[in-house]
């Protein structure tokens, strides 16, 4: 399988390089994309100087720990969100013949993948963490990948929940549609200015406050007075990754024994 | 160009209006989706603008209900001005099918037109529902008859340079045809810049004047900041004049670019 999956990105970067066009312009939408949502944050942020305690120079921090987990799903597992249109169009079926694990097979489906937005999060990360003066030490340099790591799964357990759905409903873009933005627009802000059920949600129904509000909280000292969690819970990311998508891994397995094909 | 020398009659228009109206009217559960993106939405920019007003100054004459209203009715207006109301120029030119359409006795850029139109006003049933709970949750502000008239018109205005400019945009489509990310880029670009995310009054100073000569301004920011009185009737004149500036002008490119393009096709075509 390792050799399958060096294959896969082989002829995804090949792809890259033949459509260099494409790739440009893609990688221009990704700066456009993250460009604005900053932007809106900067202005918002020069404009009020604080949010319950959090400066800009946080929230900056507070993105970059979100973008650089998003991207890293969005680079590595992104063909699981293809999963339903698959199902629609009958094109599932020939990945339940081939004798390999159907979940790798569809990971490692060649398209036109582009690594821009990981090497654009990765930047912006670099310069949050200066800007934000958070302390880098050994325990920041230690911590940090395993977060990101832990934030990419909890992305693609909630994404492998969605796709498996399809198994049962032909039409489900609209709910990832719908929490895709309410992960990009609400991991934006921290979570203490919702409402109670709003942070519930985000804790534990849809973990995304784990990708970055409690750990950004922990790196940056903030006190959460959201929950009077202690701030070690930041840590607990990729525990919870790893937890999500094993339990979305098992109702995927039952989504695919149950499967019969939509009757082409 | 046999259709310039016929007396222009309007029905067939009214008829592809409608025709638009009742195929959109088949992504039924897109509109629930797009409402419940909506509420979503409300929920959020309120926390948000509750959160910063909590703790700051609120910045002159824009208090917390002024924004929220100003937040919210942008949320309304982008349910209408980001569909892009002439992505049928694009399709038809990518499958070609626009030769055909250049055959028919009609005005095709009219039949954009109405098309975009239909489908605009399709989506403009989701405003009811939408308007109705931002006014039991979240209590915006309702201006008085004259207000509210006035922003009306202001809004046509911005949809006209809506529409223009997503014409211009989809009209490149004739030279490549690589540019659906290019569309995606300017409506980020005409949410921010337009003031539809954040008020232009809040920009910092050096940045504002830029905003507010962009045509981005005179979709969004003008009608809102009309309708939350930030723009007293004593500009009214001034403000749709500057509108009314920007149709002319992407109306001109539009049409020059549409001859440009037009022409190509039909040598293309032989």
């Amino acid at each position: 399988m390792a050799g399958l999956y060096r294959q896969y990105w082989r002829i995804n970067l090949l792809t890259t390089l033949e459509y260099r066009e494409n790739f440009l312009l893609w990688a221009v939408f990704t700066v456009v994309y993250h460009g604005s949502a900053i932007a809106a944050l900067a202005i918002v942020l020069t404009a009020f100087p604080a949010m319950n305690g959090w400066t800009f120079r946080d929230m900056a921090f507070l993105y970059g720990l979100w973008m650089l987990a998003h991207a890293l799903h969005n680079t590595f597992f992104s063909a699981v969100s293809d999963v339903p249109e698959r199902i629609r169009d009958g094109e599932f079926d020939r990945v339940l013949v081939r004798p390999l694990d159907a979940l790798f097979q569809v990971i490692a489906t060649p398209g036109q993948l582009f690594p821009d937005e990981l090497l654009l999060a990765l930047v912006f990360f670099a310069f949050a963490t200066v800007y934000s003066g958070v302390r880098v030490d050994a325990a920041f340099v230690c911590l940090v990948p395993p977060i990101v790591v832990g934030g990419a799964l909890i992305d693609l357990g909630i994404n492998l929940f969605i796709a498996t759905l399809a198994f049962w409903f032909v039409k489900v873009d609209a709910l990832r549609w719908l929490v895709l933005q309410l992960e990009a627009e609400f991991t934006r802000y921290p979570i203490s200015i919702y409402g109670r059920g709003v942070r519930l949600l985000l804790t534990f129904a849809v973990p995304f406050a784990f990708m970055n509000y409690f750990p950004a909280s922990y790196l940056l000292n903030k006190h959460d007075a959201t929950f009077a969690f202690p701030p070690q819970v930041g840590l607990l990311g990729p525990v919870i990754g790893v937890a999500f998508v094993l339990a979305a891994y098992a109702f995927w397995r039952i989504g695919l024994n149950r499967y019969q094909g939509v009757g082409h | 160009m046999l259709a310039g020398r016929r007396r222009f009659r309007l029905e067939p228009y009214v008829e592809f209006a409608k025709r638009a109206i009742a195929r959109e009217a088949t992504y039924r559960f897109d509109v629930f989706t797009g409402l419940a993106s909506f509420v979503i939405r409300v929920y959020l920019l309120r926390a948000v603008w509750v959160a910063l007003y909590a703790h700051n100054a609120a910045p002159p004459g824009l208090p917390l209900h002024a924004i929220v209203t100003y937040s919210t009715i942008a949320l309304l207006m982008g349910l209408l001005l980001d569909i892009d109301q002439t992505r049928a120029l694009y399709e038809r030119l990518n499958d070609g099918s626009i030769a055909t359409d250049f055959m028919k006795p009609i005005s095709v850029p009219l039949y954009f037109f109405a098309d975009g139109t239909g489908e605009v006003l399709f989506h403009a049933a989701l405003i009811v529902p939408g308007l109705l709970l931002a006014l039991i949750f979240v209590h915006i502000d309702v201006p008085s008859a004259g207000v509210l008239a006035a922003f009306g018109v202001s809004f046509v205005l911005g949809y006209f340079v809506g529409f223009f400019l997503n014409f211009i945009l989809n009209c490149t489509a004739f030279w490549t045809l690589e540019i659906s990310a290019v569309q995606l880029i300017v409506t980020w670009l005409t949410d921010l810049l337009g003031g539809q995310l954040v008020p232009l009054v809040l920009f910092p100073a050096f940045l504002a004047p830029i905003m507010y000569a962009l045509p981005f301004a005179a979709m969004f920011s003008t009608p809102l900041l009309i309708y939350v009185g930030a723009i007293g009737p004593d500009r009214y004149l001034e403000v749709m004049g500057v509108q009314a500036f920007w149709i002319v002008v992407l109306g001109g490119v539009a049409t020059v670019l549409w001859r440009a393009g037009a022409r190509r096709v039909v040598v293309q075509g032989g």
